[in-house]
């Protein structure tokens, strides 16, 4: 660990230094090209001159502070890069001899301390403390020096990211992370809602069963036949409630009506069975796929059944537009807030994410939660 | 019996305690989660405690740890664990705990009245009581060197029976034969599983299944 920061600072030292030897020439060049576009004839050289310089630069980037940026610019936009590469190299040109310096002052001040002379050449007896004071000063410039070597390396990347940009490997590699990352968290996701559906079959339907089984049992062990009757009863209302409880474990595993009608008749199913008033404002035309619709119905019926079951929500308004190739789900609840992001939530933003969509939480304590999903739907 | 019972599920809460009434028992507290469990027992040292697994605040094991708690603070009461399923790790932590006055049954083994209300009396007996689906898993457990396989189609039967915690008595009701048919049963059990002759079912049971799991 610390010796790989130690080699990556001496990596970044050997760049600055090439960076300030290719400065000197660069400023040459600035000038000189820049003359040269006076004459019509001179300035294809011109600008091939200067793609090959910045190319020169690029390489350079790469090679030291693992840089990358696109090829993909123009001569005169080349030369103008170079116009203001060459101050920033000349500045770390400037910050290195400034280090150097200080080395050589440092040497010789220790040189003095040690052979007993005074330090500085002065020709006044030392005080104690001169040396101290010395070395402290030092010290702030030597943090100085550093903090200019690493601004200069910084605003070299910046100027190189605004007049190149992100190459095509550099944006593929960040997709390619997003995508494993949103990967992991698609699996996670699944995980998750599996182990609902478990919890949901064990502590409802089963239990239910079991109590059901219960009641028959004491049925056929009652002495008298009123009782039995009475129980057999309680059991037959019992598995009328296993019935409702299991279409309703069914139902969130996966909402059948998705397929047959859309997102529309799922979503009013979603309204119609809260336990409170859900005014649905459904703006879609035609269908978009079947993906979208899925993600779009789990973000919905997850945010109303949070605003009912934490938030005490008395009221939850739903919409869904689109906009351009956005379709936007937007979920209000007047509850009481406070809701988390990384809670409950994770679930639904882990699912919008993998859809390469947008999800938002606003939830000040107190209420009103806002819960905005943007899905991209071609 | 003197019953103090956990379960967080207040439909099953219900429904057990008054079965339990039913058939005579004194239900002294029904509570819904292991730290109740744990203070309604040492308030009422009741004969036998039955408990749920999973139950708040994290719907995990915290009903076993009560009840292993319970077994090492009050060592006189009666264990009877629910399970959602069979659980060899948690069903081996009870087997493997000696003295009987335990048993581990499937929750679903609820709705089978009867034999839930049997395995609550051996229990609260001083014996034990393991579920037939448990002990199915375990004795599939033997895969090396398959000291079963020495046994005959009848000894196995008895043998599992005899897991379960029932007496000779028991399982030659069970089996319909003859109380000295399953004695001999039992003594070519033991010579051929290489156990020492205890006394008490309870000993047998644990003794058989803790060779069984080792």
């Amino acid at each position: 660990m610390e010796l790989s920061w130690v080699r990556a600072a001496g990596r970044g030292t050997a760049g600055l230094a090439a960076g300030a030897v290719t400065a000197l020439a660069e400023s040459i060049y600035v000038v000189a090209g820049t003359l040269a576009l006076a004459l019509p004839p001179a300035r294809p050289g011109v600008y091939a001159g200067a793609r090959a310089l910045a190319e020169l630069e690029r390489r350079r980037l790469v090679r030291f502070f693992d840089a990358e940026n696109g090829d993909d610019y123009t001569g005169g936009r080349a030369l103008r890069y170079l116009g203001l590469r060459c101050v920033t190299g000349l500045l770390g040109a400037g910050v290195l001899l400034l280090i150097v310096y200080g080395a050589v002052s440092a040497i010789i001040m220790l040189g003095q301390i040690f052979s007993g002379g005074q330090v500085g050449g002065g020709s006044e007896p030392a005080d104690w403390y001169d040396s101290i004071t010395i070395f402290l000063f030092g010290l702030l410039l030597a943090f100085i020096a550093v903090q200019g070597l690493i601004s200069v390396a910084k605003l070299d990347q910046v100027l190189a990211n605004r007049f190149f940009g992100p190459s095509a490997q550099e944006l593929l590699r960040r997709r390619v992370s997003e995508l494993s990352i949103t990967r992991a968290e698609v699996v996670e996701a699944v995980n998750d809602e599996r182990r609902r559906i478990e919890r949901d079959l064990h502590d409802g339907v089963q239990q239910r069963l079991v109590a059901l089984g219960m009641l028959l049992g004491r049925a056929r062990r009652a002495g008298d036949a009123e009782r039995a009757a009475e129980l057999v009863r309680q059991a037959h209302e019992e598995s009328q409630q296993a019935l409702r409880d299991l279409r309703e474990v069914t139902w969130r595993v996966y909402p059948v009506a998705l397929d047959d009608g859309g997102l529309h008749p799922a979503l009013e199913a979603v309204a119609e069975s809260a336990g409170v008033p859900v005014h649905l404002d459904f703006g879609l035309g035609e269908r978009p796929s079947l993906a979208v619709e899925t993600v779009a119905y789990f973000v919905v019926s997850e945010a109303v059944t949070n605003a009912m079951k934490h938030a005490s929500a008395t009221r939850v308004d739903v919409s869904v537009h689109r906009t351009g190739t956005m379709l936007s789900v937007r979920i209000i609840d007047d509850g009481r807030g406070g809701a988390r992001p990384a809670g409950g939530l994770s679930g639904l933003a882990r699912r919008v994410a993998a859809a390469d969509g947008e999800f938002t939480v606003d939830s000040p304590v107190g209420g009103p939660t806002t819960i905005t999903a943007e899905l991209p739907c071609g | 019996m003197r019953v103090v019972l956990a379960e967080d599920s207040t439909l099953l809460r219900e429904g057990l305690v008054r079965l339990l009434a039913e058939e005579g028992h004194e239900v002294l507290a029904a509570v819904g989660d292991g730290d109740a469990l744990l203070s309604a027992t040492a308030a009422h040292r009741p004969d036998v405690i039955v408990t749920d697994v999973r139950m708040p605040p994290t719907h995990t094991d915290e009903g076993l740890r009560a009840a292993l708690e319970i077994r090492s603070r009050f060592p006189e009461v009666g264990v009877l664990v629910l399970s959602q399923y069979v659980e060899k790790r948690y069903a081996t932590e009870l087997i493997t705990d000696d003295g009987g006055r335990v048993g581990y049954l499937l929750k679903d083994r609820v709705a089978q009245v009867g034999e839930f209300l049997d395995a609550l009396d051996r229990v609260g007996a001083g014996g034990a009581a393991f579920d037939p689906e448990v002990v199915r898993r375990l004795l599939a457990r033997t895969t090396h060197s398959d000291p079963l396989g020495k046994l005959t189609a009848r000894e196995r039967e008895v043998l599992d029976l005899m897991a379960q915690g029932h007496t000779n008595a028991g399982i030659a009701g069970q089996l319909y034969v003859s109380l000295s048919a399953v004695e001999k049963h039992v003594n070519s059990i033991f010579d051929k599983l290489a156990l020492s002759h205890t006394s008490g079912y309870s000993r047998r049971v644990l003794a058989v299944l803790r060779y069984l799991g080792s």
